[in-house]
């Protein structure tokens, strides 16, 4: 490559700039406390980051409207990663960077969060995810990164104490080779064999078209309850030939597996009686109404509800701490969420009023209860349980 | 011992299903001499096409069978003419890799059409019999029964009539053949109508089974092409042997090896043989 003289002293001058570049605005004392967003306006997320986006500006503008922070008002920059790693780091530096935020809100896929993660508690920034990848809160984040949505070993667990619930002492899991068999797995079993019951794994191959000696597999167990955790494909097919194989026990599976599609394909004998469970919102709990008024949509969805308890967390903590920084969100979060001496709020601004009056707060939000285990990981959480009856899904409880 | 004979029933019954698109696979090289992987695709383009006249129309198995085959053989040959054909001068492996193309292309046709959804025949869903301990399912049953046919026609075909006898005199010596004056191309054609539409039944056979994609087809492509090498590319009653055996294989396989696996069986079926006894067992010589 050959450079001419002036091209070469631009370049020259641009690399000295980018050299200083990673020097960042030093959290201010005065002015708004700035807070970012990352959520996917496009891509695969797309349908789902406008509106968590949305809610964060909203609780922005009701606090500001009370009076802000600290005497501060709270400004939202809200940025989109696309759904994708790379776009994702890219608007985390501008965040850092540029705009001196002080958290990022709402990273949603896993792929992203792991690549943003790393930038965050390297620059000192409170990071909350929705994402759900059990890797997440293993990484070395030093406590700056917290998540609202339940990961694999809390859904197992879910899995497992609804079994005992149904009364089925022997549980077998038939799930395809996924990256979080594990973690589900291992939360069934302790959930399980806590209440006395036995539990069993087979692994199989997702592509075939019959399943027949893996039922028979299955059948030797002598399960009270078969959980099944594959995709809708997969499931078809063995749902089938669990069907043919007269199985008489219940039928246990992720809620987007068995879905309404599936349900209207197969015969109504195959799929009636099957529950379903999946994360849900605190449907029924003040923050959740709370936030279906400030947006002004009529269910607002999971990841929406845990996007305003993210900001909502943020800004209490930024308050008990009496400074705005990531360190100090870092610091005083589970001073917030799940004080057990403070009085129970759902919004910021009745969380700033209480604490103004000198009382601790213990936040339950649109989402659950937001209680925190040492690395971010959420240690309850509501979920929906449904169940096929002639051949709609039902709504049985939210708990 | 329970679960061994059950196992081995099991296998017979996947097995026989995969003997059909084994058997088209294998006449087709042993006139045309390629391995047209296009099968994976026909068959699923046959069993899109009994589901359509089954759920559509309202037509029972045996009439959605035959729209399977034919739908399958149409297109397997329009895939022949437009693409393979000019294609053969360049060689075997050539002509084998366009297959695969033409695989990708047709699976994705029949997505735009269809979507992504898994589609269900419109047959009822009937409990397995159970004796001595075995079950047996009567849809699986029925499956085996109707493969069984299919395979006596097909051997009825190739040795009774002059088409039939053509394929075989082609495959067994071309230059004989055409010093004959039997026309190279009609039999080719012949041939791959046949082979195709073998391949389509058998995508319709097992969708009835289970449920039906687009990728259907493609998910079978392994095991069949295991049976056909195994049983020696090239002859019609080694790939209904090599089936049998990868089928009830692949089900004993699970008594004593995590389910993970099963589709192993297939690779290290074709691994073994093109190592060991590269002809296959009931291959020819070369």
């Amino acid at each position: 490559m050959r450079l001419n003289r002036r091209a070469f002293v631009s370049a020259t001058a641009l690399s000295a700039l980018a050299a200083l570049a990673p020097i960042r605005a030093i959290a201010q004392s005065t002015g708004p406390i700035k807070l970012g967003t990352l959520t996917p306006l496009t891509g695969a997320g797309g349908p789902y980051g406008p509106v968590m986006a949305a809610a964060a500006k909203a609780v922005a503008d009701q606090v500001n409207a009370a009076g802000g922070v600290l005497g501060r008002t709270v400004e939202i920059i809200s940025e989109d990663d696309q759904t994708n790693p790379e776009a994702g780091v890219r608007a985390a530096r501008k965040l850092i960077d540029v705009d001196g935020v002080q958290a990022i809100m709402g990273t949603w896929a896993s792929s992203v969060t792991t690549a943003v993660a790393p930038l965050c508690w390297e620059s000192q920034i409170a990071l909350a995810t929705v994402s759900g990848a059990d890797t997440i809160t293993q990484l070395p984040h030093q406590g700056y990164l917290f998540r609202t949505q339940p990961n694999t070993a809390l859904q197992g667990r879910k899995f497992g104490e609804f079994a005992i619930e149904q009364g089925a002492a022997r549980v077998f899991f038939m799930t395809p080779q996924t990256p979080f068999v594990e973690s589900q797995f291992g939360a069934i079993k302790a959930a399980v064999e806590a209440a006395g019951g036995h539990v069993d794994l087979l692994v199989y191959d997702d592509k075939k078209s019959s399943y027949r000696s893996e039922i028979d597999e299955m059948l030797a167990f002598n399960p009270d309850m078969l959980v099944l955790g594959g995709y809708t494909p997969d499931t078809t097919v063995l749902l089938k030939d669990v069907y043919r194989s007269g199985f008489g026990g219940k039928l246990l599976a992720f809620a987007y597996s068995v879905n309404q599609k599936l349900v209207d394909e197969l015969p109504a004998d195959v799929v009636e009686g099957i529950f379903t469970i999946s994360p849900s919102p605190a449907e029924g709990a003040t923050g959740y109404s709370e936030l279906s008024q400030l947006i002004n949509v009529t269910s607002p969805d999971t990841y929406t509800a845990q996007v305003y308890d993210q900001i909502n967390l943020i800004l209490l903590a930024i308050a008990v701490a009496g400074t705005a920084s990531g360190t100090a969100i870092k610091d005083d979060l589970r001073q917030v969420s799940q004080n057990p001496e403070g009085v129970e709020v759902a919004n910021a601004v009745d969380g700033l009023q209480a604490l103004a009056a000198g009382q601790a707060v213990n936040y339950n939000g649109a989402s659950g209860p937001c209680d925190f285990d040492a690395i971010g990981d959420i240690l309850d959480c509501q979920f929906r349980y449904e169940q096929v009856k002639d051949g709609t899904l039902t709504w049985l409880k939210t708990a | 011992m329970i679960p061994l004979i059950q196992a081995i029933l099991n296998g017979i019954m996947a097995g026989s299903l995969l003997a059909i698109p084994a058997m088209g696979l294998t006449a087709m090289f042993a006139v045309l001499r390629y391995a047209n992987f296009s099968i994976g695709a026909l068959a699923t383009i046959g069993a899109f096409a009994a589901w359509y006249a089954n759920t559509v129309f309202g037509w029972s198995e045996i009439p959605a069978l035959i729209a399977a085959f034919v739908v399958a053989a149409l297109v397997g040959m329009l895939v022949e003419q437009l693409a393979l054909k000019r294609l053969r001068p360049a060689g075997a492996l050539t002509v084998a890799i366009a297959s695969i193309a033409a695989s990708v292309l047709l699976e994705n046709v029949v997505r735009f059409i269809f979507g992504n959804d898994l589609r269900a025949f419109d047959t009822p869903l009937v409990r397995d019999w159970f004796f001595w301990g075995l079950r047996v399912g009567p849809q699986q049953l029925q499956n085996v029964i109707i493969a069984v046919v299919i395979m006596a026609l097909v051997f009825g075909f190739l040795s009774l009539t002059r088409y039939g006898k053509a394929m075989r005199a082609v495959a067994d010596n071309p230059d004989l053949a055409r010093i004959y004056r039997m026309d190279p191309q009609k039999i080719a054609m012949a041939t791959v109508a046949l082979g195709t539409g073998l391949a389509g039944v058998g995508g319709m056979l097992l969708g009835l089974d289970s449920a039906i994609e687009p990728m259907t087809g493609s998910r079978l492509l392994l095991p069949i092409f295991a049976a056909a090498v195994l049983g020696g590319l090239g002859s019609i009653p080694g790939a209904l042997l090599g089936a049998l055996i990868i089928g009830v294989g692949e089900e004993i396989s699970l008594l004593f090896m995590p389910a993970t696996y099963r589709s192993a069986i297939g690779f290290v079926v074709i691994l073994l043989v093109l190592s060991m006894r590269p002809q296959g067992i009931l291959g020819e010589r070369r």
